[in-house]
C-alpha cells in the first residue's frame, strides 16, 4: 500500500489519497494521469491492466486501487 | 417528422404515450419497439433492414461470445494443456469480437465513405493516367446510422470484457437499438444505461411526466428562439463566403457555433424529456461546455457521450497495447516523465481525434477538424508545465477571475475557429473564410450596417442575444448544482403556472418558425 501511495503522490501530490474516494468520478485524475498511473502500477507490482480494469470503480479510491492490484496479481 | 415538429410534439409522442398508459405494461416494450420502427421507417423506409440486420448480428454475436466462455468453463478442468487451452480460447473470442466490430463499422464506412474515397482514389487515378475509376453508388443512408452503430459496437465489446451478460432477448436489444427519442442524434447509449429500463416499461408518474415535458419545452426554447432564428445569417454567409470577408466571417463562425450548441443541446434535451415521461433516464450529452478552461475539459463536457466511447472504445484500447505501453516506458527514460508520458498517449489520442473527424463526416474538413481538437489538446498538455512555471514566476492567480477571463477567452477562439472549419462547405472553403478573416477585415462593418444585411433583422439579433443570456443565467445556475425545476416546482401554484405560461409564450413570441422562417434541419442528424 505504501509503494502505491508514493506512486500516487508522484502523479499529483495536491490530492489526499487517504480520504479521496472520487478520483475518477470527481474529475482529479485525467485520462493521461491514469495511463501513467497504469505504466506504474504495472512495473512496480508485475500485474497487467487490461482495458476492463479501467472502470472508475477500481480507481476512485487508493484503496480501491489496492484491491485490485492484489486480485490481479492473485489472477497471474 | 423531427422532434422539434408539431408531428411529434403534438400527434407522435401524446398517441405513444396515451396507448403506453393504457395497456399493460407486459406488452409496454412492444409498443415502445413498435413505434420505434415506425418512426424510423418514416424517415429511412427499406433502409430499416440495415437496423434490423444489424441488431440480428449483436445479437447473435453476443449469444456466440457467451457460448464461447460457457464451452471454455466447462472443458478447461478436463483439458490437458490448459494454457494452451486458455490461449485458443482467448483467439477464439478475439476473432468473434473484431468479426462483430468489422460488421459494424464496415456497414458504416461503405454506406457513409464509400463514395468519398472513391472520389479520393479517381484522382489520384487520373492523376496517373488509369483507364480504371472506381464507380460512384448510390447509397442512402439510415436514419442514426452513425449513433446505433456505437451503440452495437460498445454492446459487443462490453459482453466480450464481460462488463455485461450477453442478452437472449432480441426484443430489449432491439429496443436498446432504436428507441425512438435517441436513434436521430443520439445520446450514444451504453447497454448497462438503458436497455433494462427500457424494458421494464414503468408506469408513468406525475413527477417524471411534469418534468420531462418542461425539459422539452426547454429545449424548444433553445431551438427556435436560438438556433432557428440565426440560420439565415449562417446559410448566407457559409453558402456564399466568396461575397464575405473580415467581421462578418467572424460574426457567421460566432453565430454557426451557438447554433450548433443550441441545436443538438435543444434536441438532447427533447430525447431526455420524452425518456423522462417513459421513466427512463437518458444519459446527459452536455454539462455547459462553454464554461470550460481547456479545449480537453470542453470536450468532457460537449458530446459527452460520444467523447466516453471514443475513451472506452479507442482511447484505453490503444493505450494498453503492448507497444504503446513499451513506447511510454522508453521514451520516459530518453525524454523524461511529463515529454514520456505525452508522446505515449498522443497515438492514442491520434487514434480518437481521427476517428472523431470521420465519425462526425463525410469530407476533408472533419478529418481537420478532428486533428484540429488532436493538436489543440496535445499543445495543451505538452505546455502545462511551462505555463504553470510561467504563471508562478509572474505571481499571477490561477484561480483569479482575470485568468479564468484569458482562459475563457482563448478557449472560445478556439472553438469558433474549429466550427468554421466544421460548417465550410469543404476544406478549401475553410481554408478561404479563415484567410478572408484578415484579408478583409474592417471595423467599420461593425458600424454601416452590413451585419442587417445577412438575413437578420435588430429584433432577431435582439430575441437571439436574449435567448443566449437565458441560457447563460440557466448555464450558471446549474453549474451551480441547483436544479431550476425542483426548484420552480416548489414554487405556489399561481407563480409557478404564471412560470411555466411566460415560458411558452416566450417561445412563441420569440421562436423563428411558421411561413418565411427557414428552420435549420436538426444538425446532428445529418452525421
Amino acid at each position: 500500500m505504501e509503494k502505491l501511495l508514493e506512486i500516487l503522490e508522484d502523479i499529483d501530490p495536491d490530492i489526499d489519497y487517504n480520504t479521496e474516494d472520487r478520483l475518477i468520478d470527481g474529475g482529479c485524475l485525467d485520462s493521461l494521469s491514469i495511463l501513467s498511473l497504469v505504466v506504474e502500477l504495472e512495473d512496480t507490482f508485475g500485474i497487467e491492466i487490461t482495458p476492463v480494469d479501467l472502470v472508475p470503480v477500481n480507481f476512485n479510491s487508493a484503496k480501491a486501487l489496492w484491491s485490485m492490484i492484489q486480485r490481479l496479481q492473485k489472477e497471474n | 417528422m423531427s422532434y422539434n415538429s408539431p408531428l411529434y410534439l403534438f400527434m407522435f409522442l401524446p398517441v405513444v404515450l396515451l396507448i403506453y398508459r393504457f395497456i399493460p405494461q407486459r406488452h409496454r416494450w412492444k409498443l415502445l419497439l413498435m413505434a420505434s420502427y415506425i418512426f424510423f421507417y418514416i424517415f429511412s423506409g427499406k433502409l430499416l433492414l440495415y437496423l434490423l440486420a444489424s441488431t440480428f448480428s449483436i445479437h447473435h454475436i453476443g449469444l456466440w461470445l457467451s457460448s464461447c466462455k460457457k464451452k471454455y468453463t466447462e472443458k478447461k478442468k478436463t483439458a490437458e494443456d490448459k494454457a494452451a487451452f486458455k490461449i485458443i480460447y482467448k483467439r477464439k473470442r478475439r476473432s468473434i469480437l473484431w468479426f462483430g466490430i468489422i460488421l459494424q463499422i464496415g456497414a458504416l464506412l461503405f454506406l457513409k465513405y464509400f463514395n468519398f474515397f472513391g472520389q479520393n482514389v479517381n484522382h489520384i487515378l487520373n492523376w496517373v493516367s488509369s483507364p480504371l475509376l472506381l464507380p460512384t453508388l448510390k447509397l442512402a443512408l439510415p436514419l442514426g446510422i452513425s449513433f446505433y452503430t456505437l451503440q452495437a459496437v460498445s454492446y459487443i465489446v462490453d459482453v466480450y470484457y464481460e462488463k455485461i451478460e450477453a442478452d437472449d432477448n432480441l426484443g430489449r436489444l432491439a429496443l436498446y437499438m432504436s428507441f425512438f427519442p435517441i436513434i436521430m442524434e443520439g445520446p450514444i447509449c451504453r447497454y448497462s444505461q438503458t436497455a433494462t429500463d427500457l424494458y421494464e416499461c414503468k408506469s408513468l408518474e406525475y413527477h417524471n411526466v411534469t418534468f420531462g415535458i418542461q425539459r422539452i419545452v426547454w429545449g424548444l426554447f433553445k431551438k427556435l428562439v436560438i438556433a432557428d432564428r440565426l440560420n439565415p445569417l449562417v446559410k448566407l454567409v457559409f453558402d456564399q463566403h466568396e461575397s464575405y470577408s473580415g467581421i462578418i466571417v467572424i460574426v457567421a463562425a460566432v453565430c454557426y457555433t451557438f447554433q450548433l450548441y443550441m441545436d443538438f443541446s435543444g434536441c438532447i434535451d427533447i430525447t431526455i424529456g420524452t425518456g423522462q415521461i417513459f421513466g427512463i433516464t437518458i444519459p446527459e450529452n452536455f454539462r455547459q461546455p462553454f464554461f470550460s478552461k481547456t479545449s480537453a475539459e470542453f470536450w468532457r463536457r460537449w458530446h459527452i457521450t460520444l467523447g466516453a466511447w471514443l475513451k472506452d472504445y479507442i482511447f484505453y484500447p490503444i493505450a494498453l497495447t503492448k507497444f504503446v505501453k513499451n513506447l511510454g516506458k522508453k521514451t520516459r527514460v530518453r525524454f523524461g516523465k511529463h515529454m514520456g508520458q505525452i508522446i505515449s498517449s498522443s497515438v492514442a489520442l491520434f487514434g480518437v481525434w481521427i476517428c472523431s473527424g470521420i465519425w462526425h463526416g463525410v469530407g476533408w474538413n472533419y478529418i481537420f477538424y478532428g486533428m484540429y481538437y488532436f493538436v489543440m489538446i496535445l499543445c495543451g498538455s505538452i505546455f502545462e508545465p511551462l505555463v504553470e512555471k510561467t504563471t508562478a514566476i509572474l505571481h499571477i492567480n490561477r484561480d483569479g477571475i482575470p485568468y479564468r477571463i484569458f482562459q475563457s477567452v482563448k478557449l472560445l477562439l478556439i472553438v469558433f475557429i474549429g466550427e468554421l472549419f466544421f460548417r465550410a462547405n469543404g476544406l478549401r472553403a475553410g481554408i478561404a473564410m479563415f484567410k478572408s478573416i484578415f484579408s478583409g477585415f474592417e471595423l467599420a462593418t461593425i458600424t454601416n450596417g452590413s451585419l442587417l444585411q445577412l438575413g437578420l433583422t435588430k429584433h432577431d439579433f435582439a430575441a437571439v442575444l436574449f435567448g443566449l443570456l437565458v441560457v447563460l443565467v440557466v448555464g450558471i445556475i446549474h453549474e451551480k448544482g441547483v436544479s431550476i425545476r425542483e426548484k420552480v416546482a416548489d414554487w405556489n401554484i399561481v407563480f409557478r403556472w404564471s412560470f411555466y405560461y411566460a415560458t411558452i409564450l416566450l417561445i412563441a413570441v420569440l421562436g423563428a418558425y411558421g411561413a418565411g422562417c427557414a428552420p435549420v434541419d436538426l444538425i446532428y442528424a445529418s452525421f
